[in-house]
């Protein structure tokens, strides 16, 4: 099949990646930094009077300031760095070739540690073979038709149509 | 958004025991300090207003001293070490003769009654609500501050408390 190969993860969606993990963790360091001085400050201001207000608002403000962190770095940025891992990996490895009619399942395949994938049917006369793409890139695998699909370890990276 | 929340509650959950718990250690340290920094009171009352009438004494509070803590007898239940070293005592009448090692009468040996049942007259009622009974003011055989005076200076600003 002579056309263009489309790459899942160009290079400047590996940027993209990289520049939103990048933002978030100064987001995150600011925000924890900014919390622990605040703190700091409530501390400073505490006196015999105050000193029970000032401890539960303390605890409020690092426990509220550690959950925004947290849920930003567990499900935010460690996501994409998991993506960017394995794009990067798809850009590195060998690939295979595989010739077929090529559609996204509902199947979604979690693995744990890792990127969450959507099962891939490459479908050539009566042979079904199957990969996984991640689920971010699913979108552009989805009603593709007939293509050459590349995979690096049995995840698509790379797909091709004719022109 | 709420699925992937609870996917990592117990990491949430956690972090909200380590913060409280990490803030209230510090803040033993904040709202504590050493014995010679500081004048205790403790108070055999039915009620008293502790924070309120430990921030009223501190606004005349010796120099030198950090800080003044009242607490009420059941305060007890968290260190007997400290309360054998408490500068101030009030207490009622007929408790005087179980903690008699502890009290030293302020001033020429004397006792100093700091409310007067038959009346209902006393010293720092906004703070304390007594019993029916007189109640006398004492400092601690095992205070720090005897010889700097500072104890008599904090047990004489609460005998002019409202």
């Amino acid at each position: 099949m002579n056309g263009k190969i489309t790459e899942l993860y160009t290079d400047e969606d590996l940027d993209a990646l990289q520049r939103k993990i990048r933002r978030l963790n100064v987001f995150h360091i600011l925000l924890a930094a900014g919390a622990l001085a605040l703190c700091l400050v409530l501390i400073a201001l505490t006196g015999t009077a105050n000193a029970s207000r000032m401890e539960i608002l303390v605890i409020a403000v690092s426990t509220l300031a550690g959950w925004v962190v947290l849920y930003g770095q567990l499900l935010t940025a460690l996501p994409c760095r998991r993506e960017l891992r394995h794009a990067r990996m798809l850009r590195s490895e060998e690939r295979e070739k595989v010739c077929g009619v090529v559609s996204v399942t509902e199947e979604r395949v979690v693995i744990r540690g890792s990127i969450t994938a959507r099962r891939v049917e490459i479908r050539a006369g009566d042979e079904v073979r199957r990969a996984l793409v991640c689920e971010s890139r699913a979108g552009a695998l989805a009603g593709l038709g007939e293509a050459v699909l590349y995979t690096a370890h049995n995840y698509a990276a790379a797909y091709e149509v004719a022109e | 958004m709420i699925k992937k929340i609870f996917s990592q509650l117990h990491t949430f959950v956690l972090w909200a025991l380590v913060s409280a718990l990490f803030w209230s250690w510090i803040f033993t340290f904040v709202t504590d300090t050493s014995p010679d920094k500081k004048v205790t009171v403790y108070c055999l009352t039915p009620e008293i207003q502790d924070t309120q009438m430990a921030a009223a004494l501190e606004e005349t509070m010796p120099e030198g001293l950090r800080m003044i803590q009242v607490h009420s007898f059941d305060y007890v239940m968290f260190g007997v070490d400290a309360f054998y070293q408490g500068d101030i005592f009030i207490l009622p009448a007929s408790e005087i003769e179980n903690y008699q090692e502890l009290l030293l009468p302020p001033e020429d040996g004397q006792n100093v009654r700091i409310y007067d049942a038959a009346g209902g007259t006393g010293a720092a009622q906004t703070y304390i609500a007594y019993a029916d009974e007189d109640y006398y003011l004492f400092l601690g055989t095992g205070s720090e501050h005897l010889e700097d005076g500072k104890a008599l200076a904090v047990a004489r600003a609460i005998l002019n408390l409202d």
